[in-house]
Order: structure tokens, then sequence, then C-alpha cells
């Protein structure tokens, strides 16, 4: 990778975000404050049953209310089927609005455009709708069981409510559990829960005379959407130009076409006049994604001395009732299953289970928090059982630099191990664990996360990452990228790098992002922790360019010996041994302009990774240690302090990692403690944040971390994953913490008081 | 169901309006006077990402009908820095101590700090987490946030305007 | 997703919001803070046709004491009655109470008032007020009566309040002599989050230290919140020892009748009545030594 010669001036500082004052002043506009002249309001109607063939739609009342200018069912789409998983196009088997059956209580059935949100409000309720019930199954087992109703009975090759299965395969797995000293099966559930990202999902369309539309909406996956859009339209690609605002989180819950999305454009279409949704909360947690809930079997095999030597992992997804992002839920679950320790033999199975509730779909750590939750959960039962301490445990199986896992992927950095030193010196782990007041626990939970994925499915024909960089005789540039910011501050980082490698200064950097017809093609998006590695090495791939453009200009001009180096720094130009021969940036691209007769300066960077395995072309790690206490009358938790060490490769911005990491714990504690759906009958009961709980303020612990720098090969810099995999190490931390406090082992999150004293006898 | 005629002082403009009054003052302040810097995260006055302060107390604008805001007194998130360039102590704060992540509770944040100072110019940790509990984030763990507001309470309390 | 419709008026007085309520039989609502009956309209269970606001009544706001009583009007918010120095020096479980109910900015819509007259299960302030025998001053077009708090509560969201009644304000005797009180709320979820049981404890000492009268009130535990009558029984007159307050408080979680939902189940309800109850005891006794 290009790496600019001169002293890190710009990465690894702690510069504020490009975008904070603009968010700080109330001025940053997000989907939902965006109005344009004779838009129109829009309202979904969502199915109000789990499972039902839809005998008659009437919108007659609707239509004739006045203020409604259209409203549109199933029979009004093309029928084309979508979703993530273009490579293979059996898995895509969600329609934007429902034609002839409703698979879980939120499935779209209609939209309406009307001159006011209350009009939209209304004409909703006077949309008839007669369902023919069928049956509907909500758990995995009922899912699964002889005579379970199909709920996806049009694709024939189905013949259960399996929709997908993984295999892995690492090894001879029986063969070495034969040779086992110790042997341990544990089987857990963990559940489902909500993104919470705080701004609701909205859209607004524009539409133009000739059937293009332009399009913000609130998402993590611009060009993801512009794709699926034209194709669920049976229009063209570039008919579609979607513009990402300022977007209000997203943690992987915005990263698919939304039905809202379809209905808003296909309402523009029709009505030739802009097209507004901005869903209610309520609507958010009714129908919103969500984390998969899986059932998880896994059998590990040690040597007496702790020697790992063996892992079998079964895990079953409660799907809901589509895909969605399931297959990589499926896919990475069984690849993290064999991530963090060095599992000479690792057999995995992974069964995507169709439900009628909502479709799961990625979640920060994306099958991840699942898997870790129980392999560290049973790396802590195994240590004790072993009589080992569970970071000695760790320590000897803990994947360093340089491990393969046959036929998966590579290793190429991995601080593991010095993560796990870091956090046991800085929460005195020893003693701490030995020895506790009564009622205090301290445990541990480790991670490791992708950087990006090198898999394909979406299939794409254009790189994963791109970018322009603009120059000017100013001395300024302009970088167009279509990553997509929304919130994690991608806009600041690659800024950052840029500025690092052509030796600017970041704010003479204009930035455009993430305009699918402006910007080069192609991205695809925020998620999977990829962003930085994939469009940092873009932005460095066109740095480079530049770079190789702007020094033919000094030479030139200074009659330089073809063995200098040109270096880049301080908005100059110059030969690195002599450095009074050089130019301000801005001198050199007028030279080279002139010297190209007028032509603009611009070049291209791309990445896409390429033979890296199965996987990712990069893993972060870390270990992080809970400190709590329990109240043992009343089975309350609190978590005292969460302590963090981890790998991220080379920190770009310390200050943006730090908040990855502290956010990364709320929603972490939040998943082991306080969130999570209440459903009946497929119907979620707890759809305000009354009772759906992310934790507040005043319930945080204090948090502690220590950043291990390794430097990464494949990423821009030495730069890694940081944040997204922050999210898995918390909750089996805290249940290690609560195990230590009181002897319960939660195996079925979220840990309540209630199960607490059940499991302690005092209830 | 008439409509009620209400004037709205909001960061010492004066607006008079005919409103329906079943309307709450955020939908009146993001959709007639397009100040849109006041969000909406729940309508249930749960998550804080409405927050004005009304005769200087903070409120869930979302729970609130605007005609119950006749003739008070609205500090929205547009009103509180004062130049194109200048931040308000309180948002600059924000900025360096890397408060802010995907910004959509930050409005919300900002006023609700902006009250308690107002009460409380020396506040604890805890009484910081404590008069911050109702902003929910989902980006930043609070963390930053409390430091901002403890960072901005010395720097208000050294400038000797923590009005 | 807009509110439901309705007419708004701004009565001047109470005798005129009486009327007004009266005339509208059923169809109309009174709005002090709002926090509730917005969430209730938004929620599609409240549909009034006509709200009317106590907002523009002169002095609805007020909280006054005289020298034997404390009056808080209808439009005292929940911060102003937690801030209250009289309330803290001697009502410290209402204080308490009124400063975790909702959030900050909650606090300084909603009323102690509303928050009785909503007559949720877990209203935080109500079992303060019952161990302080609060009473409800209402009134109707006719006059104004008054109705003790132990009688105010008919069920969940429902009050003695009847056609064009409102309540003007809660009337709280001052206490005399030694008394000892406290407010201990349960929400494992969260710090910012409704009481999956909520226990008041008031004791007042007599000068040989014995218990001269005991009110002990639990929320969230049966359709209305609710003194536990035979808890209080068993310690009038006694010492408090811990055996006596073990027993009071296995008495108390059997007056309990809760139910499961999504926040608790039935059990660990009760049960927590019985540790809070305890607790709420220990902590009079703590003060008062």
């Amino acid at each position: 990778m290009s790496q600019n010669n001169s002293a890190m001036k710009v990465v690894g500082q702690s510069i504020p975000r490009i975008d904070a004052p603009i968010k700080a002043t109330g001025k940053a506009r997000y989907t939902g404050d965006m109005k344009l002249p004779g838009m129109l309001y829009g309202k979904m109607l969502f199915s109000s049953v789990p499972h039902a063939s839809i005998v008659r739609i009437d919108v007659s009342k609707a239509l004739a209310l006045p203020g409604v200018k259209d409203v549109i069912v199933g029979k009004d789409t093309p029928g084309i089927k979508f979703g993530n998983w273009r490579l293979f196009p059996a898995t895509q088997d969600e329609l934007p609005l429902a034609i002839d059956k409703v698979r879980f209580i939120g499935d779209a059935v209609a939209a309406v455009a009307a001159i006011s949100q209350d009009i939209a409000d209304e004409a909703i309720g006077l949309i008839e709708v007669e369902y023919a019930p069928l049956p509907a199954v909500y758990t995995i087992e009922d899912s699964l069981a002889a005579g379970a109703p199909l709920i996806h009975d049009e694709n024939k090759e189905l013949t259960n409510n399996i929709s997908l299965d993984r295999k892995i395969d690492v090894g001879d797995v029986d063969a070495a559990f034969a040779t086992a000293d110790y042997v341990r099966e544990d089987t857990v559930f963990v559940h489902a829960v909500s993104h919470a990202y705080m701004e609701p999902c909205a859209v607004l369309v524009e539409p133009d005379t000739e059937g293009r539309l332009t399009i913000w909406t609130s998402t993590q996956t611009p060009y993801i959407v512009q794709c699926l859009l034209a194709s669920t339209l049976a229009i063209p690609e570039n008919h579609v130009r979607v513009v990402k605002p300022y977007i209000g989180g997203g943690f992987g819950g915005k990263m698919e076409l939304r039905p809202w999305d379809f209905c808003a454009s296909l309402l523009a279409r029709r009505t030739g006049r802009p097209v507004r949704f901005v869903l209610t909360r309520v609507e958010e947690f009714e129908v919103g994604r969500r984390r998969h809930g899986m059932k998880i079997r896994s059998k590990v095999a040690f040597k007496k001395d702790g020697t790992l030597i063996a892992k079998d992992f079964e895990a079953y997804l409660d799907g809901g009732a589509y895909n969605s992002m399931g297959p990589t839920a499926t896919f990475l679950c069984g690849n993290f299953g064999a991530m963090l320790y060095r599992y000479p033999n690792y057999r995995y199975r992974g069964h995507h289970v169709y439900t009628n509730k909502p479709p799961a779909g990625a979640m920060r750590g994306f099958g991840a928090p699942q898997a870790l939750y129980l392999s560290e959960t049973q790396m802590n039962i195994a240590a004790e059982e072993l009589g080992i301490d569970p970071i000695e445990l760790r320590l000897k199986n803990a994947m360093v630099t340089g491990d393969v896992i046959e036929g998966v992927t590579r290793i190429s950095s991995a601080g593991f191990v010095e993560s796990l030193h870091k956090v046991a010196e800085m929460t005195n782990w020893k003693e701490k664990r030995a020895s506790l007041a009564p009622n205090k626990g301290i445990g541990i939970g480790c991670y490791s996360f992708i950087s990006g994925g090198v898999f394909n499915w979406f299939n794409t024909q254009y790189n994963f990452a791109s970018c322009e960089i603009r120059a000017y005789s100013d001395g300024t540039a302009h970088l167009l990228t279509m990553a997509a910011d929304i919130g994690q501050g991608s806009d600041t980082v690659l800024r950052q790098i840029m500025a690092q490698d052509l030796g600017l200064d970041p704010e003479q950097i204009r930035l455009t992002a993430a305009d699918v017809t402006m910007t080069p093609k192609a991205d695809l998006g925020t998620w999977g922790s990829r962003v930085t590695l994939m469009n940092g090495n873009a932005v460095l791939d066109a740095t480079q360019k530049m770079r190789a453009e702007l020094a033919k200009m000094v030479s030139l001009r200074f009659n330089l010996n073809v063995i200098h180096e040109v270096a880049f720094a301080d908005g100059r130009v110059f030969a690195k041994a002599q450095p009074a021969k050089g130019i301000s940036f801005g001198e050199a691209v007028t030279m080279w302009v002139k010297a190209n007769r007028g032509e603009e300066l611009v070049v291209r960077g791309h990445y896409t990774p390429r033979d890296l395995g199965l996987t990712s072309p990069a893993y972060s790690f870390g270990a992080q240690v809970a400190e709590v206490e329990v109240d043992p009358e009343t089975g309350v938790v609190t978590v005292e302090k969460v302590s963090t060490a981890h790998d991220c490769g080379t920190v770009i911005n310390p200050l943006a990692v730090e908040g990855q990491l502290e956010g990364a714990i709320q929603m972490g504690l939040g998943y082991a403690l306080c969130e999570q759906f209440v459903m009946r009958d497929g119907k979620t009961l707890n759809t305000t944040f009354l009772d759906y709980k992310v934790p507040a303020a005043e319930d945080m612990p204090a948090i502690a971390s220590a950043a291990i720098e390794t430097y990464e090969p494949q990423g821009p810099l030495g730069a890694k994953e940081a944040g997204e995999g922050l999210a898995i190490p918390t909750a089996p931390a805290v249940s290690d913490a609560v195990w230590h406090a009181t002897g319960y082992r939660c195996k079925d999150l979220p840990i309540t008081p209630e199960k607490i004293l059940r499991a302690t006898g005092k209830l | 169901m008439d409509k009620v005629c209400i004037t709205l002082n909001v960061n010492g403009d004066r607006y008079e309006l005919a409103v329906d009054p079943w309307r709450t003052l955020v939908e009146v302040l993001r959709d007639d006077l397009n100040l849109t810097g006041t969000k909406i995260g729940c309508q249930t006055g749960d998550c804080g990402a409405c927050t004005v302060l009304i005769d200087g107390k903070s409120v869930a604008s979302c729970m609130m009908l605007a005609v119950a805001a006749d003739n008070k007194n609205i500090a929205t998130i547009e009103g509180l820095s004062t130049g194109q360039d200048e931040l308000h102590p309180i948002q600059e704060a924000f900025v360096e101590q890397g408060a802010i992540q995907c910004g959509y509770c930050t409005p919300g944040m900002v006023l609700s700090t902006k009250y308690l100072l107002d009460q409380n110019p020396d506040p604890t940790e805890t009484e910081i987490r404590q008069a911050l509990s109702g902003n929910l984030c989902r980006c930043t763990g609070y963390h930053r946030i409390v430091k901002a507001v403890e960072a901005v309470a010395v720097k208000m309390r050294a400038d000797g305007k923590g009005e | 997703m807009s509110l439901p419709k309705f007419t708004y008026c701004e009565p001047k007085t109470l005798e005129e919001a009486a009327l007004k309520l009266a005339e509208y039989d059923g169809r109309a609502r009174i709005v002090a803070g709002g926090t509730d009956l917005l969430l209730g309209m938004r929620r599609g269970i409240a549909k009034p046709e006509v709200v009317i606001s106590l907002a523009r009544i002169a002095g609805a706001n007020a909280i006054v004491a005289s020298a034997t009583e404390l009056r808080i009007g209808a439009m005292a918010t929940l911060a102003e009655v937690a801030q209250h120095p009289l309330v803290q020096q001697h009502f410290p479980a209402l204080a308490c109470a009124a400063a975790v109910t909702g959030t900050v900015q909650i606090r300084n819509m909603g009323t102690v008032v509303g928050n009785i007259c909503n007559a949720s299960p877990s209203a935080d302030t109500a079992t303060p007020l019952l161990i302080y025998d609060a009473k409800m001053i209402v009134v109707a077009p006719g006059g104004e009566r008054t109705v003790a708090l132990a009688e105010f509560f008919r069920g969940p969201g429902k009050t003695a309040l009847t056609q064009g009644e409102l309540v003007k304000e809660i009337v709280l005797k001052l206490p005399s002599g030694t008394t000892r009180s406290n407010y201990q709320k349960l929400s494992p979820r969260s710090k910012v989050d409704i009481a999956i049981v909520g226990v008041s404890a008031l004791l007042a000492f007599s000068e040989t230290g014995a218990i001269r009268r005991a009110r002990i009130a639990i929320g969230s535990v049966a359709p209305v919140p609710k003194r536990a009558l035979e808890a209080e029984n068993m310690l009038e007159g006694c010492q408090l020892t811990p055996e006596v307050i073990a027993a009071v408080a296995a008495v108390a979680a059997k007056e309990a009748a809760p139910i499961t939902d999504m926040r608790a189940s039935e059990d660990y309800r009760r049960s927590m009545v019985a540790v809070l109850t305890r607790r709420a005891l220990q902590q009079n006794q703590r003060e008062q030594q």
C-alpha cells in the first residue's frame, strides 16, 4: 500500500469530525427534515396478521378521501422480488408490496400518498383488507416441526422452512473428539434485539419528467438501494439516483431496500410529485429489522493442559419471514465460531429458519455476538472445569499473526495475546478473580471481527470501493466517494487518510459522498466494518496516482535526478532529500494542467479484495473485562466497570475509535441485560422506548480502554476494523461476571433479575 | 374543530400562527416554522430528541401541544449559537470532545445540557448522567457526552457566563 | 403520525372547567402537563372530543403551605414538587418519587395531580401520597368535595371522579412529632423506567421509640396503588426489630395482588414487595437512630 514517507501528521490525531459542527447546530439535514414543493406525504399499510392469504383489498374509500392522490397495492407493482443476495436469485424472497400472501405482522400491503400526513394516516385506516388466515409459527422448533406450514410454499425447492444451510469442515472433528481429555457441550438461546437507531427510517423521492428518480433515504447502502429499486421498478439503474443525506445511525438496520423506498418511488412516478415517508418509532419496532435470535449448540474438545483440539458448532437462526441478510449471518456465525482460538478441527452446520415474525437482518456484529456469546461462555466454563484461569486458557489457544483457517481465511495481523495481557493488567484480573467482596463479580469476554467481507453476494460488477480525487491550482482537492457515513465517521477518516498521503490540511479537502450517479462506482455500503479498510485503500490507490502525476511536475521543474524520492507534506511537493527543491501543491497542479493542455487533474482509486479466502481481508481482536455487583435480593445487576484492550491496527482517529468502543458497550449491555422484543402470536408488544429499554446515561458503567496497535498489511496505513466487533464481548463478559458473583451461568439471554433469583433459589 | 391562534416566541423571533389544536409543538416547529433542528425520535416522550426549552425549562416537544406553548419563550437548537461560524460553548465542547456521532440526538442533548448548566453550573458526573438520562443516544455510549458537559461546565464557570 | 382531532379550550377558572367537563359528559378530558393524555391519544386509547386545559387558571400551579397543611395545585409539576423545600422536609417520600418519575423533560411538564388522576397502578407519586393520608379536593359544577386518596383509585385508569369533576389540589397534613418516611422504587431494566414495584413506608415514633402510627403503601402490584393495611396494623405499638420487619414485609407481600406482564412476573413482583418493604422500614429505622 502507498504510504507517505513524511511523519504521520494527520493520521493518528483526534481530529473532530467534519460533520460535528453542522450536527451540533441542528443544521444537518436528515431525510425527514427535507421538504420539496408539491411534496406528498406517504403512509404504509402493514399486515395486521402473521400469516394469511390476501383475499381482497379494497382501496376505494381511501382513494375517495379528499386529498388522497394515489394508493398502491401489490398488483400495481411489477411484482419483482428482491434481496441483497443477488448472486443466488433463489434467496431473493421478498416483494416490496405483498401480492397474494402476507407472512408476518408488518408485511407491507399498501401505501398511500396524500397532500398531508393527517390525510395519509386517515386514508390508511380506510383500506379494507380481507385475509384468509393460515397457520403460523413463531419459534425455530415449531417452524421445523412435522406438519408446520410452509412459509414460502411458492419456492418449490424448499421442502421445509429452512431457507438456507451452510457448512464448514476443517480437519477431522470426530477423530479429534476421540482423543480428547475433556469435552464440553452447551446449548444457548440468544435473543433478537433492535438496532434502535435514533433516526427512524425516512425516504424522499423526486421524479423528473422522463421517469428518472432522485431518492434521499436513510440508508447505509446507497448503491444497493439504487440497484434493487431499479430492478423492482423494472427501470434502468441509471434512472435511479440515490443521495445519502445525514443518517441517524444504522447499525445494520438500514442496509437493504425497504418497502417505503419502493412505495415512495412508485408513488412519485405515478403522481409526478415528490413523495416522502417517515416511519414512526412504533412502526420501527414492529417492522424494523433486528438481530437474529439463535439456538446454538457447541461441543468443544480439549487436551488436559487446556489445548483446544476440536469444535462442533451448530446454529439455527430465527430468520423471520424473509431471508433479508440472514444468509450472511448464517455464513458468518460459522466463521466466527472458528475465530479467536486455534481449532485444528472444526465443523459448522448453520440453518436459516423462516418463522412468521419480522425478518432479522444484519446488526452490529452480524452473526458474531451470538456465536461468540456461546464460544466465550463455554471457554469460561471450560476454564473453571479444567482448573485453569480463563485468561491463561485463552492465551494458550489464542490466534496469532499468520494463523490460517484452512480453506477459510488467513490472519494477517492479530494483537489478541497482547490484548489479553493488557486487560489482565488493567483490571488486576488475577487478584480480583481470586477474591472479591460478596455479590461482586469479574468476568471476561473476547472478540474478533472482520474488516469487511471478501464475498460478493450482491454480485456487483464494479469494484467494492471506489473514489475520485480532483486537484486544483488553489491547493485544494475534492474527494468523491460512495462511502456512506451514517454516523461512524468515515467522511472524517477518509479525509484524514487522503490528507496524510497528499500532505494536505484536511480542511483543504472538499468531500462529496454517497451520491450514486455522481460518485464513482461502486461501493457496497457501510456494513461489516468494511469502510475504513476498503475505502481507505481506494483513497490510497487514488492518492498514489495523484502523487505520481505531481511528482512528474516537480521532477521537471527542478530537473531532479531520477533517484530522488518526491515527498508530500505541509501543502508542498518536494524532493525528499532536498526540500528546497519543491513547489506548493497548487503550483504542481497548475503545472500539470498546463502540461496537459487544460485538462482537469482527476484520478480514480479502487479496491476489491481478491484471493483473500472466503471471509475478510483482516481481523480485529480484543478482550474485555466486566466488573459487576449483583443485588442478591432483587437480582439487579449493576455493571460497575468495563475495561477493554483491543487491536484495531493503526488507529487513524483515536477519538473516533474510543467513541465506537463506548457506544458498543452501551449496545452490548443492552443485549446482555435489558433489551429484548416481547412478542405474542407474532405481534411485537413493546413498541416504545418505554418498554424497549436501551441503556440511558445513568445506566452506563465506568469505561477504561487501551488500544493495542498492530500494523495490518491489508489495511490502509495499517488500519483495520474498530467498533463493530466491540459490540460482541460485553454480553459474555457481563455474563461471566454475573456467574462469578452468583453462580448463575446464563444460557438464554438476556440476563434478568428474575432468572438470577430463580437460579440462586431465591424465587 | 377550529384552529387556534397562537403566538410562539422562538429564539427571540415572534411567530403568529393558526394551528390545529391536536398538533404537537415539535410538529409546528418543524413543519410550520421549518426549524428542523429539533428531531422526532419516538413521539412518546421517551427519547429526548425533541427537547426544547420553554421559559428556560427542558420539555419533550412531542408531548406538548403547540397551543400550550402560546405566548411562551421557546429555545431550540437553532437559537443557541449566534453567528454563522460561532458555536455556543456547549456545542463547541460537543464537537471537540467527540460527543457527536450520528448527530440525531445531539440537538436534544445540547439543550438538556443547557438546562442542566443553567440550574447547576458545577454538576458532578452523577448529576450530569441523571440530567441527560431523558435523552437516548445509540452511538456514543454517553461517555464523550458526559466529558463534553464536564469540560464546558469548567469553561463556562471560568468565563463567568454560566447563565 | 398525528394525534386524533379534538377541540381545545382554556377556561380561566376551575368552575368553568368543571362546567365544560360536565357539558361534554365523558367526551372531554382535562389536560394539565399533558404527558399522560398525549401518550394515551398517541396510542389510540384516549380519543376525547374536547380537551380542557388548566394552563390559564390563575394559581393552579401553586404549592402553598399553612401552619397545618400543604396544598399542591393541579398544575404543580413533578419537578416543582420534587424541589419544593417543604415537600423535601416533611414529605421526603413524595419528593423522592416525584424526582424519579419519568425523565427530566417529563418532570418539567407532568404534574403530581395528573400522575394521580391517570390512576396507573405504577404511578410513582401514588404510594407516597397514600402514606401521607393525602386528600384530593375535587371540584364539580355544584361545588367542592374532599376524597381521601385511599378512596380515589378504583382500578387501572379509573378514579372516584364522576361527571364534571376534576381535582383542584392535593392536601397533605403537616406531620406532628417524629415521623420517618421514604419511597423505594425497583426498576431493574434501567434507572429511567416505570417502577415494577414501588413501596412507601411511614413510621411515627413515640418517645419510647415504639411505633405510634405506621403507613405502608404498595404500587405496581395490584389494580390500584394501595395501602398494606394488615402490615401497618402489625407495626402499631411495636418496637422495630429485625423479626418484626421481616414478618411485616412478608405480610405486605401477601397483600399484593400482582400480575405478570412484559416488565416482570407476578411472583417476582410479590417477592420484591417484601424486599422493598423491609428496605423502607430499615431506612426509617436508620434515620430514627
